[in-house]
């Protein structure tokens, strides 16, 4: 008699989740993936499988709406109260499950997709993105704006972006000379970024020339090469403690052959400005333009 | 139990009796623990259908904890008993379930289906399996017409994991995206995917592997008296050699296609159980499977409950355990 | 005339190197035959050919009769049992589950035992004098007492041959020769035929019915003791200097090897 009770469960359980999460109304969505998500037309409970949708979460001023985050959710400083569901590769199937959601948004690159999967047999909706650049960063703000009923916001904030962004352009338009720009984010090995990335967008963007060449996302570098490619301008952005700029910065100052040596123009930046598709790229971009063309700072 | 019951039958059948209530205890265990904090309580209320259980926990305790304690009992099982069998076949301790080069062979497998994009299921796992079965093809082809063809093949093996580990190492360098973060995850061995349906077909081509070694047990024994001798005795050494390793290897690259090559069990188990049981493979081969079934699940366990956050990959769990488990027996067995 | 176990112009060749060379004789059903000679002279190649587990280019084997390859492995089990000379010694089954593992060619396939199995196993032991040994570990008994232990698994197999390899080579001399006196008794009691690769030419000219005299792979002598223990084909076997005569215990030759320090010439 006992061992129907499992079988019984099941069935319940079964019976159960075709109205698991309460639905009131909902509305079918083609996420960024081309896929078609059910989503509900006013999510309550919603958990970021991202750092990056956090920050935008925050920045639509939805945090009330958000449930769980991943671990190095770290900006703005009130998602780091929320509860963790592993790190983006690393999903915590069973810890967002139980936090009951009724919306999951989801990166590509990073999130497995067997997790994906998983979370859509327990009938969880999952709004896929896939940011590659600025502009669609900017529709993955307006998408989240629009699937939270936050349009007027997202609208703000995304035309914001669109005129610092122009702002940028138009300064750039201007410009006689781009310098040569290393962008290096990794100190040992050096790694430095290429085609493909934010940072080589923004790059070109402020002003600036990629040295890279080729078409690895993040080749490795011997100083003699970066030598030979001879940089005006050396970004580097890690996120190693400062201790480790220090020492990159010191190294580079040992070949005054070097015109970024010369030209004092080795720096050192936050790394979750250029690498994180969220509306801080733009703030890097600025930063970017700013170090590369000091020349406008002081007007023209 | 009727008087002329062969002594060595109780003993299989109390060995298993009390190997079957520790991994009930365990199994209990292994469902109750997880990241969303349901309990003892919750799962009772779940099992006897009490009105007071919660349908997400028990979603929870039945879709996602339930398919990983299974799948850390098959995983447990299919290792220790593919050391077991690899430690009499090749009459070396030393001797593991990967030591035919299957950990390197599907490790490049995956490694590759990872950097084509395939899924974990079924992609990754083919070509992990796929990996797997072409290294222990190229093996036999190598040490087939030798001499000393055991040692000829164990070492063989360990090359070929030598140089996939160059290998694995030398792509994982190259490979600077979050592809990499899988493969490593792949590497240490990870039970977080099990879905009922896969364990399922696991579970039904692993058991019957276990029935065919469990047949095979007595040769096993007859084995260890030295391959010539057991010749004398009746015993078909080619067919029972060549019918255990295939048996074997297949079903431990069955296993780590799905979950990455876990370390540890298969080297510890087998001495732990002989050192308590008696070297007799016919209670070893039913003592492996059970008790090695529910040293995976406890290490799961461990793996869940260690960390604050997230959980540790199976195979450092094992390895943590294992190893000061496996120095213990070395210095028990010395005495 | 029946033989036991006959072998008909057997050679084996390891690569280039030959091992046996056209090497023929017969064994008599219930006799005890013994193979000397030196060491490296095939002696240990041809004890596996006869137990079946070795492989030879030419000729023919044949067993009661019948070639061997015609019996299957289970059938030439129970024909033939072989002890071997040592096993591993990571080995530790007791004593008892040892001796019961040579009823395995008469079980089923998980060896369990039945209570016929359990009689025979009493008799074995009882017969090999190893009762009281019965739940030790093998791997801690003595050199003998491990060897009777062997004897007694091989007569668990019912056989009608007994092949021994060397049986008495690390045993001190009360064992060497209860062993042979073992077999001794197993030939006249139970009518079992003995073959022994012997190192020992006294035992051999003491318990032999025939000798058989090995050198290099080929056959130097073979027959009773008193023919085949001559000096001429003694000296040709072993190449040393060696002083045979007649035993003062029987009819059977006495074979002395002469130290070089004597500077007897002969």
């Amino acid at each position: 008699m006992k061992h129907h009770s499992g079988l019984l469960l099941l069935l319940l359980f079964a019976a159960i989740s075709t109205v698991l999460p309460v639905q009131v109304s909902a509305k079918t969505v083609i996420d960024q993936l081309q896929r078609r998500v059910d989503v509900p037309d006013n999510p309550l409970r919603v958990i970021s499988l991202a750092p990056s949708i956090t920050e935008i979460l925050f920045v639509l001023e939805q945090g009330d709406r958000l449930k769980g985050v991943t671990r190095f959710s770290d900006y703005p400083q009130q998602a780091t109260a929320l509860p963790k569901v592993g790190s983006y590769v690393n999903l915590d199937l069973e810890k967002i499950v139980s936090l009951k959601p009724d919306l999951c948004i989801a990166v590509k690159d990073g999130n497995p997709i067997e997790i994906i999967r998983r979370l859509e047999l327990f009938d969880i909706p999952v709004y896929a993105v896939d940011p590659r650049d600025l502009d669609t960063v900017v529709e993955t703000v307006l998408e989240i704006g629009n699937l939270l009923n936050a349009d007027i916001i997202a609208r703000r904030v995304a035309g914001d972006m669109v005129s610092r962004i122009k702002k940028i352009k138009t300064h750039v338009a201007q410009v006689v000379l781009r310098p040569g720009v290393f962008f290096q984010i990794g100190i040992s090995p050096i790694v430095s970024v290429g085609a493909g990335t934010f940072n080589d967008e923004l790059i070109q963007l402020s002003g600036g020339t990629n040295l890279v060449r080729g078409s690895s996302a993040y080749p490795r570098f011997s100083k003699e090469q970066v030598l030979s490619l001879a940089p005006e301008v050396i970004i580097i952005c890690s996120m190693a403690r400062q201790g480790g700029f220090e020492r990159m910065k010191a190294e580079w100052n040992r070949w005054p052959s070097l015109p970024a040596v010369r030209n004092r123009q080795i720096f050192l930046v936050d790394s979750n400005l250029f690498n994180r598709p969220t509306p801080r790229l733009v703030d890097g971009l600025e930063l970017l333009f700013q170090l590369i063309h000091p020349e406008f700072i002081e007007g023209r | 139990m009727p008087k002329d019951v062969p002594g060595i039958t109780k003993r299989i059948l109390f060995v298993s009796l009390f190997l079957t209530l520790l991994l009930g205890a365990v199994g209990f265990l292994g469902i109750s623990t997880g990241s969303s904090g349901s309990g003892f309580r919750a799962v009772w209320w779940a099992l006897v259908n009490d009105s007071r259980s919660d349908p997400m926990s028990a979603a929870i305790i039945w879709h996602i904890r339930f398919p990983r304690v299974i799948l850390a009992a098959l995983v447990g099982a299919t290792l220790s008993l593919g050391g077991l069998v690899f430690q009499a076949l090749l009459r070396n301790p030393l001797a593991e379930p990967y030591i035919l080069g299957v950990s390197g062979g599907s490790a490049i497998g995956a490694i590759i289906g990872i950097l084509m994009g395939f899924s974990r299921f079924p992609g990754v796992s083919m070509t992990a399996f796929g990996g797997s079965m072409a290294t222990l093809l190229l093996l036999l082809l190598m040490s087939s017409g030798h001499s000393k063809f055991k040692d000829s093949l164990l070492l063989s093996g360990v090359m070929v994991n030598a140089f996939a580990g160059a290998i694995i190492m030398f792509l994982m360098s190259m490979t600077q995206d979050s592809r990499l973060h899988n493969i490593m995850f792949w590497l240490m061995g990870d039970l977080s995917l099990a879905d009922m349906h896969q364990i399922g077909i696991l579970a039904l081509v692993l058991l019957p592997c276990f029935g065919l070694i469990f047949r095979f047990s007595h040769s096993m024994n007859l084995l260890l008296m030295g391959q010539e001798v057991a010749e004398t005795m009746g015993v078909n050494i080619r067919y029972v050699t060549v019918a255990l390793l295939v048996t074997t290897s297949f079903m431990v690259s069955l296993t780590v296609s799905y979950c990455g090559p876990v370390g540890f069990v298969g080297l510890v188990m087998p001495h732990l159980l002989r050192l308590v049981i008696g070297p007799d493979h016919r209670t070893l081969v039913p003592a492996c499977i059970i008790g090695g079934g529910s040293y995976m699940v406890f290490c799961d366990i461990l793996s869940r409950v260690l960390p604050e956050q997230g959980e540790m990959p199976a195979g450092v769990v094992t390895a943590l355990v294992g190893a000061p488990l496996f120095i213990y027996l070395l210095k028990r067995s010395g005495r | 005339m029946k033989s036991a176990l006959a072998v008909h112009d057997v050679s084996y060749a390891y690569g280039t190197t030959s091992i046996l060379k056209n090497i023929s004789f017969s064994v008599q059903k219930g006799s005890f035959y013994i193979i000397i000679g030196p060491n490296g002279s095939g002696k240990t190649t041809l004890m596996k050919i006869m137990a079946g587990s070795g492989k030879f280019e030419k000729g023919a084997v044949e067993i009661m009769d019948r070639p061997c390859g015609q019996y299957s492995r289970r059938e030439l089990a129970r024909t033939i049992a072989f002890v071997p000379q040592n096993i591993p010694d990571d080995f530790s089954f007791t004593v008892r589950e040892v001796v019961l593992m040579g009823r395995s060619p008469h079980q089923g396939v998980l060896g369990l035992e039945r209570k016929e199995d359990g009689k025979i196993l009493k008799k074995a032991m009882a017969f090999t004098g190893i009762e009281h040994l019965a739940h030790r570990k093998i791997d801690q008994l003595s050199g003998g007492e491990r060897q009777r232990v062997f004897i007694a698994r091989a007569i668990c197999q019912e056989p009608r041959i007994i092949l021994l390899d060397e049986p008495t080579a690390a045993l001190d001399l009360a064992h060497q020769v209860r062993i042979m006196d073992l077999m001794e008794q197993l030939k006249n009691e139970k009518g079992v035929t003995v073959i022994m690769v012997s190192h020992d030419i006294n035992l051999a000219a003491m318990y032999g019915d025939r000798l058989l005299l090995l050198k290099e792979g080929r056959i130097v002598s073979q027959g009773p003791a008193g023919e085949v223990l001559t000096f001429e084909t003694l000296e040709k076997a072993y190449g040393c200097l060696l002083l045979v005569d007649e035993s003062p215990l029987g009819a059977f030759p006495r074979v002395t090897p002469v130290p070089h320090k004597l500077n007897l010439e002969i």
